[in-house]
C-alpha cells in the first residue's frame, strides 16, 4: 500500500481526485450558502451533465456534445503541458487556439477550402503565432506570459476583423459551414454514428486522443524530448551541454501553437459552433486548457481524462436548476471546480509530507517498541 | 541558577525521509568561547543550525538558554533569544548602504520615519569597540568581501545578539582578511560574546577555537579543547580515518600545446569593467595548470569564455591547433574539450532527470544513444550509465534511474567527473570540482585529476582552496581583478606569497 | 419564534389558497402546461431583450399558477441552444418561449422534432428561419417581428418636435431590425422637420457590435462636441458609449426596446433619456401564452406587429410612458400621432434595401456607415 502510494503516476492520479472531491465540496458549500435547499440537487446535476436528460437518445446526444468540445479543450491542455515540460508558460494557447479557428474558418469559407488543407493551415498559422512568442523570448528576452497575454489580444481583434468578411449579414456570427461551406466540414469517420448519430462528432475526438499519445511519446522516447525536457529543467545545464536553447524555445512554442490552433480548428470545423465577430474576450478554452494540464498531473493521457472531465463540469453547470440559482452560480461553481484542479501539484506535495509523517511516526514506534523488548 | 552556558543543544535528533541527519548531537556552547562545529559536508551540521534557528524541529532533545529550556519555533524566536548569524553567502541588500543594510528589519523610526542618526551613532560605536572598519555610506556593492563580511557581523551586534553564529566564514577571504577575521572573532568573545564557528577547515579552528564539537555522519563524535588536540586527531574524528593530505603524483611531463589562449577578453554580466582583461596563457599535455585567485576575480568568465557559454569580446582561442574562437559549445566539446562545471546544480546536472540521462548529457546525440528516426537508445543508454556508475563507483539510491536531486553532492560531482572524463577529452577544464564535498571524496577527485594529467592529457584546474592550489597542479597562475598577475611553482612557492598576489599586493609581468 | 414563523406562513397559504380560488374560476388549462424561457447569449439581467422577457413570462406565470423556469445555453452555439431546448422539454416543459434571432438554428432543429411543444419566437424572422434550413413553418411554432419603422418614426417625429435640431442614430449592427428602426427615425425626423420648417441634420452610423466601448464613445465625443443634441441609441447595450458621451456635455439620448429611461437615467443622469422607441415583447409573451393557455393558440406564423389600436399603450410599437413630453410635442399630440399612423393618414416605408439619405426629403441625412 505505501510502496503503490508512493509511485509517481498513482500519486498524480490521487491528487487529481482529491482536488476534484475538494472542487465538488466548495461548490456544495457555496451553494448551501446561496441557497441551501437545491444545493445537493445543483451539485449533483454539474456532476450528471448529460445524465440528466432522461430519455437514452439524448443522453448520448449531449454526452457526444460533450466530447465536441472536449477535443478542443484537449489540444489546448496538450499545448499548455508541452510547453510546461519544457519551462515556458504558454498562456498564449487561448490566442492561438483563436488563431487556429480564424485559420481554419477563414480558408473554409472564404476561399473553400477542404477540412484538411484547412487543418493544415490552422497548424501552420497556429505554429507562427507560437513562434512570435518564441522569437520575442529567444531574442528579446521577452517574458512568454507578457507577450502571450498581450497576442492573445491581438489574435481575438484580428480574427474578428478577418473573420468579418465572412460573416452572416444580419448577425455577428459566421456563417454556418453546414450551409455555406459543407466541404470543410470534419468527417465523422463513424465516431458521428456512434453517438446517436451526433453529426457534431468528428474524427476530432480520436485525432485529439491520437496526438495526445503522440506527445507522450515524443517526450518520452525521442532525442527531441530529451533536448527539450533537459531545456525545460535547467537551462543552464542545456546550454552547458551544448543544446541550441533559442532554436529549442522557439521550437516549443511553435509545437505548443500549432497544437492550440489546431483545438480551434476542431471545434469550429464542426457546426457545433459559429464565431462570433463581436466577441470582445479571448475564449476561455486556453485557459482551461492549463487547469486541464495540471488535473491531468502534466500527463499526456492524463490529460484526455482531465480534459473530459472539466469540460463536463463546464457544460454541467448549464443544468442547474435556475430558479433556485442565477445563470451566475452555475457558472461559478463550474469555476470553483476547474480552479480546484489546479491544485494537483500541492495536493502531491501534501500526500508525500503525509507519508513522511506517518512513516516516521512508525519508526518512532517501532523504536519505543524495540525499547520495551 | 546561573548555567555557565549560553546556549546547550541536548541530544538533538532529526529526521529526514531515508536518513537521519542529526542523531542524539548534544552541542554546549559557554558564555564567551568561541566553540567550532567541526564536519564534513552532510555530517550535519546545517541541519543542527537549522534546528537551533527553527528552521526545523527536532524530533527529539531540548535546547536551553542560560540553563532554562526554551523553545524555538521559528528564526524570530531564535532573534528573540540573542541568536545571530553570518551566513556563508551573505544576505545584504547590493544597492543599499552599510548602514541601510545594518538596520534592515529594525529600523529606528519615530511614525513611521527613519531615525538614521541614532542608529548612525549606534553602529560606529559598535564599529569602534570591535575594530570592524566600516565605512556606513558605502554601496554595498561597492565594497569588499570582507567589508561585507564585517557590515554582517555588525547586523548581529546591533540586534545585540549574544550568540553569533559563523557559517564556513573564510571560504570567500584572502589569507590576510582570514587573519583579520580571526582577530575580530577573539575580539568579540573577549567582550563576552559566545560564538560558534562552523569550519571544515582544521588550520582555523585550531588558531582561533576554544573547543571543537565533531560531527560525523548525524553523529555526535566528541568535544575536545583544541589545545589538548592535533590537527591529525581532528581530522580522523572527522573521516573517522586517516587521510593522506597530500597528493601523490609523478614528475610533470608536459607534451603539445592543447589549448591555447591570446588576449582574451571577456565581458562582465554584472559591471561595465571587462571580467577577464587581456589574458593570454597556454597549457601542454601532461600538465595540471592551475588558475588561483579570491573569488569574483574572473575565474568564471574564463571559463565561461573557454567552453563557449559566453563569447569572447576578442582574443583567440585554439584547441589542438584548431581555431575554437567562434565555435559553439556542442562544437568544443566534441572537439576534445570536457568541462566540469563550477556549479554542478546550475551547469552540471539535470537534477530532475534520472543519473542515466545524466550521464550521457554530453552525448545523447551520437548515434550509439540515438537512432535514426530520433527515438533514444534505451538499452544502450542504461548499459552505458551501468558502466559508468560502475567504474567511478557512483552511489545512489535506485542505480541507473536514481534522481540525479536525490543523490548527495559527493556522488553528483562523481557522476559529472565519470561523464566528462569518460569522454576522452584532449582538455579537462575543473572548476572547483572538490567544492563542498569531504575528504574522501575531494582525494578521489584528485586521483582521477592526477590520473589525466599522467595519461597525457591537458588538465586546466580553477581552484579557490589553497591546499589544493598548492598540492595538485603544476603550475599556478594567479588571477586578480581579471588578469594574470603571476605564474608560481607550487613546488617553490609559499601560501604566504600566493596570498600576496591573489590579493593584489604583488604582480608581475608574466607571459606563460 | 418558530412556532409564530409557521403560524403565518400557514395563514399566507391560506389566503393564497383562497385568492387561487378566486381567480381561478375562469378555469384555464394551467395544470397542463409548463413554460421555460431559454435565454440567447445574454442573461436574463441583461436590461434588454432577455430582462424584459423574462420579466413578461415570470409575471404572467405567477398570475396565472403556471410553473416557469428559464434555463441558459453552457455557451453561445447553436448546438448549446438546442441542447438547453431538449433538456427543458426533457423535463416536461412543453411552452418554449425564446427571445432573439440567434435561435433561428436552434428552432429549426427542434420545432419540428417536438410537435407536441409549443415554441413561441421573438425577433425571428422568417428569412432567419428559411435560412437555417426550415422550408415550411411548423404548427407550433409562433415568432414574432415588429415593425421598427413605426416606433422609431415616432421616435425621430417626437425629437424635432420637442426642438432638437441636431439628431444622431447610433444603430447596433446593421441587422434588419435595426436598419428599419434608423429609417423610421430619420422618416420621422423629417416630416416634423417639414412641418415646422426646421432645418434639421441625422448624423447616420452602425457600431457594428451590440455593445459600447472606448472607441464609440470616442466617435459619439466627436459627434456631440460638434452639436449634435440627442442620438438615438439603438442596439443592445451601445447606449452606454452614447450615454458616457451625452454625460460630458449634459446631451440627450434615445433608448430602445424597452423603456430605458431608469437605467440610461440612473446611470449618466436625470433627464438624459428624452424617450424611448419600444416594441411590445412584454405584450406578445402575455397575448401568445394566454392564447396557449386557453387553447387558443395559432402556430405556423411569424407575426408581423405594430399598430393595432390608436390608444398608444394598446399596441405592439410604441414611446416610452417616461417621454419627455413638452411644448412641442404633449401626451395629446403623441396620441394625435398614434391615431394617424393607425388610420393611415401617415404612412411609413420598411423598405431596408435604399440607403438612410433616400428617407429624408427636408432634413440632411450624414450617413457615415460603420464607425468600427
Amino acid at each position: 500500500m505505501k510502496k503503490l502510494l508512493k509511485n509517481n503516476a498513482v500519486q498524480a492520479l490521487i491528487a487529481s481526485l482529491i482536488c476534484i472531491v475538494l472542487g465538488l465540496l466548495i461548490g456544495y458549500i457555496v451553494l448551501l450558502f446561496i441557497n441551501p435547499v437545491g444545493a445537493g440537487g445543483a451539485i449533483l446535476a454539474v456532476v450528471k451533465n448529460f445524465w440528466n436528460y432522461s430519455r437514452a437518445a439524448l443522453q448520448i446526444k449531449n454526452f457526444g456534445n460533450t466530447l465536441v468540445k472536449t477535443a478542443p479543450l484537449l489540444m489546448c491542455a496538450l499545448s499548455v503541458l508541452f510547453a510546461y515540460k519544457v519551462g515556458l508558460f504558454n498562456i498564449g494557447a487561448a490566442g492561438q487556439y483563436v488563431i487556429g479557428t480564424c485559420a481554419s474558418l477563414y480558408a473554409a469559407l472564404a476561399w473553400g477550402w477542404g477540412w484538411l488543407p484547412c487543418l493544415l493551415l490552422a497548424i501552420l498559422a497556429g505554429g507562427l503565432y507560437g513562434a512570435l512568442v518564441g522569437l520575442l523570448k529567444a531574442f528579446c528576452n521577452v517574458n512568454e506570459v507578457i507577450s502571450g497575454i498581450m497576442l492573445n489580444w491581438i489574435g481575438l481583434y484580428a480574427t474578428n476583423m478577418l473573420l468579418a468578411n465572412v460573416k452572416e449579414s444580419t448577425s455577428p456570427y459566421t456563417l454556418h459551414l453546414k450551409s455555406a461551406a459543407p466541404q470543410a466540414m470534419l468527417p465523422g469517420g463513424g465516431m458521428d454514428k456512434l453517438l446517436g448519430d451526433n453529426a457534431n462528432v468528428t474524427i476530432a475526438v480520436p485525432l485529439s486522443i491520437l496526438i495526445a499519445v503522440l506527445i507522450l511519446i515524443l517526450l518520452d522516447k525521442t532525442r527531441l524530448g530529451y533536448e527539450l525536457k533537459a531545456t525545460g529543467n535547467n537551462k543552464n545545464a542545456a546550454k552547458y551541454a551544448g543544446m541550441a536553447e533559442r532554436q529549442n524555445i522557439i521550437l516549443t512554442l511553435v509545437i505548443a501553437g500549432a497544437l492550440a490552433a489546431l483545438g480551434g480548428a476542431f471545434l469550429y470545423l464542426t457546426d457545433f459552433e459559429q464565431w462570433s465577430v463581436t466577441q470582445s474576450s479571448v475564449p476561455g478554452m486556453g485557459f482551461n486548457g492549463i487547469a486541464a494540464a495540471f488535473l491531468g498531473g502534466l500527463n499526456p493521457i492524463g490529460t484526455i481524462f482531465a480534459s473530459y472531465f472539466i469540460q463536463h463540469i463546464t457544460v454541467g453547470g448549464a443544468y442547474v436548476d435556475k430558479t433556485m440559482y442565477s445563470s451566475q452560480i452555475s457558472d461559478l461553481i463550474s469555476a470553483i471546480i476547474v480552479y480546484l484542479c489546479g491544485f494537483v501539484l500541492f495536493i502531491k506535495y501534501a500526500i508525500n509530507q503525509g507519508l513522511v509523517k506517518t512513516e516516521e511516526k512508525k519508526k518512532n514506534r517501532d523504536n519505543a517498541k524495540g525499547g520495551e523488548k | 541558577m546561573d548555567s555557565p552556558y549560553a546556549i546547550e543543544m541536548l541530544h538533538i535528533t532529526k529526521r529526514f525521509p531515508g536518513i537521519i541527519a542529526n542523531d542524539d548531537i548534544t552541542l554546549q556552547l559557554k558564555k564567551g568561547e568561541i566553540h567550532a562545529l567541526l564536519g564534513e559536508n552532510g555530517a550535519g551540521k546545517s541541519t543542527l543550525m537549522s534546528v537551533l534557528f527553527g528552521l526545523y524541529q527536532a524530533e527529539e532533545g531540548v535546547i536551553k538558554k542560560d540553563g532554562k529550556e526554551v523553545q524555538i519555533k521559528d528564526p524570530n524566536d531564535a532573534n528573540d533569544l540573542g541568536i545571530g548569524m553570518v551566513h556563508q553567502h551573505f544576505k545584504l541588500v547590493e544597492c543599499f548602504s552599510v548602514l541601510d543594510n545594518i538596520i534592515l528589519g529594525v529600523e529606528p523610526n519615530k511614525a513611521g520615519f527613519l531615525q538614521k542618526k541614532e542608529a548612525r551613532e549606534k553602529v560606529l560605536a559598535l564599529s569602534e569597540k570591535y575594530g570592524l572598519a566600516v565605512d556606513p555610506d558605502a554601496i554595498v556593492e561597492n565594497i569588499t568581501v570582507g567589508m561585507q563580511q564585517r557590515t554582517e557581523i555588525l547586523k548581529m551586534l546591533y540586534r545585540d545578539n549574544e550568540i553569533l553564529i559563523f557559517d564556513e566564514p573564510t571560504a570567500v577571504l584572502t589569507p590576510q582578511e582570514i587573519d583579520e577575521l580571526m582577530q575580530i572573532m577573539k575580539n568579540l568573545a573577549k567582550e563576552g560574546k559566545s560564538i560558534l564557528f562552523i569550519s571544515h577547515k582544521l588550520a582555523e579552528i585550531m588558531a582561533v577555537a576554544d573547543r571543537c564539537t565533531v560531527l560525523r555522519k548525524g553523529k555526535y563524535i566528541g568535544t575536545v579543547e583544541t589545545k589538548d588536540t592535533t590537527v591529525e586527531q581532528l581530522s580522523a574524528m572527522m573521516v573517522g580515518r586517516n587521510v593522506n593530505f597530500h597528493v601523490e603524483k609523478k614528475p610533470c611531463t608536459p607534451g603539445d600545446v592543447i589549448l591555447e589562449v591570446e588576449n582574451m577578453t571577456v565581458a562582465s554580466k554584472v559591471h561595465k569593467n571587462d571580467a577577464v582583461k587581456n589574458v593570454s596563457f597556454k597549457v601542454r599535455g601532461g600538465e595540471i595548470v592551475c588558475i588561483a585567485g579570491i573569488d569574483g576575480n574572473g575565474q568564471t568568465e574564463l571559463v565561461y569564455g573557454l567552453s563557449g557559454l559566453e563569447p569572447l569580446k576578442s582574443g583567440k582561442l585554439t584547441l589542438c591547433g584548431k581555431d575554437m574562437t567562434h565555435a559553439s559549445i556542442r562544437k568544443r566539446s566534441t572537439s576534445g574539450m570536457s568541462h566540469i562545471p563550477e556549479d554542478r546544480h546550475k551547469h552540471g546536472l539535470v537534477l530532475d532527470y534520472s543519473l542515466e540521462y545524466n550521464m550521457i548529457l554530453q552525448r545523447y546525440f551520437e548515434e550509439s544513444f540515438t537512432g535514426r528516426v530520433g527515438f533514444l537508445k534505451r538499452h544502450s543508454i542504461r548499459d552505458y550509465a551501468d558502466k559508468l556508475i560502475d567504474q567511478y563507483d557512483v552511489r545512489s539510491g535506485q542505480g541507473a534511474i536514481t534522481t540525479a536531486r536525490s543523490m548527495s553532492g559527493g556522488n553528483q560531482q562523481k557522476a559529472i567527473i565519470a561523464r566528462e572524463i569518460d569522454k576522452d577529452p584532449d582538455l579537462l577544464i575543473a572548476v572547483q570540482p572538490t567544492r563542498g564535498l569531504d575528504v574522501g571524496a575531494i582525494e578521489y577527485i584528485h586521483k582521477q585529476l592526477v590520473a589525466q594529467r599522467d595519461a597525457g592529457k591537458a588538465v586546466l584546474l580553477v581552484s579557490l582552496e589553497l591546499d589544493e592550489v598548492m598540492d595538485v597542479p603544476d603550475r599556478i597562475l594567479v588571477m586578480y581583478e581579471g588578469e594574470i598577475v603571476g605564474e608560481l611553482d607550487p613546488r617553490t612557492t609559499t601560501q604566504e606569497e600566493l596570498g600576496l598576489y591573489m590579493a593584489g599586493a604583488k604582480r608581475d609581468e608574466v607571459k606563460a | 419564534m418558530k412556532k409564530i414563523l409557521a403560524l403565518v406562513l400557514a395563514l399566507c397559504m391560506v389566503f393564497a389558497l383562497a385568492a387561487c380560488g378566486q381567480s381561478a374560476a375562469p378555469a384555464a388549462n394551467t395544470a397542463s402546461h409548463k413554460v421555460a424561457m431559454i435565454t440567447d447569449y445574454g442573461d436574463i439581467t441583461d436590461q434588454s431583450f432577455n430582462q424584459t422577457t423574462y420579466e413578461a413570462c415570470k409575471a404572467f406565470c405567477e398570475g396565472k399558477g403556471v410553473d416557469f423556469t428559464y434555463f441558459k445555453p453552457a455557451s453561445d452555439s447553436d448546438e448549446d441552444r438546442v441542447s438547453m431546448i431538449e433538456k427543458a422539454i426533457d423535463e416536461g416543459y412543453n411552452v418554449i418561449v425564446m427571445p432573439g434571432y440567434a435561435f433561428a438554428p436552434a428552432i429549426a432543429a427542434t420545432a419540428p422534432k417536438y410537435a407536441d411543444v409549443t415554441f413561441i419566437a421573438l425577433d425571428v424572422s422568417e428569412f432567419d428561419l428559411t435560412s437555417a434550413g426550415l422550408e415550411t413553418l411548423p404548427a407550433n411554432l409562433f415568432s414574432a417581428v415588429y415593425q421598427e419603422e413605426l416606433c422609431g418614426y415616432m421616435a425621430g417625429y417626437a425629437a424635432v418636435k420637442l426642438g432638437y435640431t441636431k439628431l444622431g442614430f447610433l444603430g447596433g449592427m446593421a441587422v434588419p431590425a435595426v436598419v428599419r428602426y434608423g429609417y423610421g427615425f430619420v422618416q420621422g425626423a423629417d416630416a416634423a422637420a417639414a412641418e415646422i420648417g426646421a432645418d434639421v441634420t441625422v448624423k447616420y452610423a452602425y457600431g457594428n457590435q451590440f455593445y459600447g466601448d472606448a472607441d464609440i464613445t470616442a466617435a459619439m465625443d466627436t459627434w456631440y462636441a460638434d452639436g449634435t443634441e440627442v442620438v438615438f441609441a439603438c442596439g443592445g447595450g451601445i447606449f452606454t458609449s452614447a450615454g458616457e458621451a451625452a454625460a460630458k456635455v449634459g446631451a440627450k439620448v434615445i433608448g430602445v426596446d424597452v423603456d430605458q429611461a431608469a437605467t440610461i437615467d440612473g446611470l449618466y443622469g436625470e433627464g438624459m433619456t428624452v424617450t424611448s422607441a419600444m416594441k411590445g415583447l412584454a405584450a406578445t409573451v402575455n397575448t401568445e401564452l394566454t392564447a396557449v393557455l386557453e387553447g387558443k393558440f395559432e402556430g405556423g406564423k411569424v407575426a408581423n406587429l405594430g399598430l393595432v389600436s390608436n390608444v398608444p399603450e394598446e399596441n405592439y410599437v410604441q414611446l416610452a410612458g417616461s417621454t419627455q413630453f413638452g411644448e412641442g410635442f404633449t401626451a395629446e399630440d403623441y396620441a394625435a400621432l398614434v391615431a394617424d399612423m393607425f388610420s393611415g393618414k401617415i404612412t411609413v416605408s420598411n423598405d431596408t434595401e435604399i440607403s438612410a439619405a433616400d428617407n429624408a426629403k427636408t432634413i440632411t441625412v450624414v450617413d457615415l456607415g460603420n464607425i468600427k
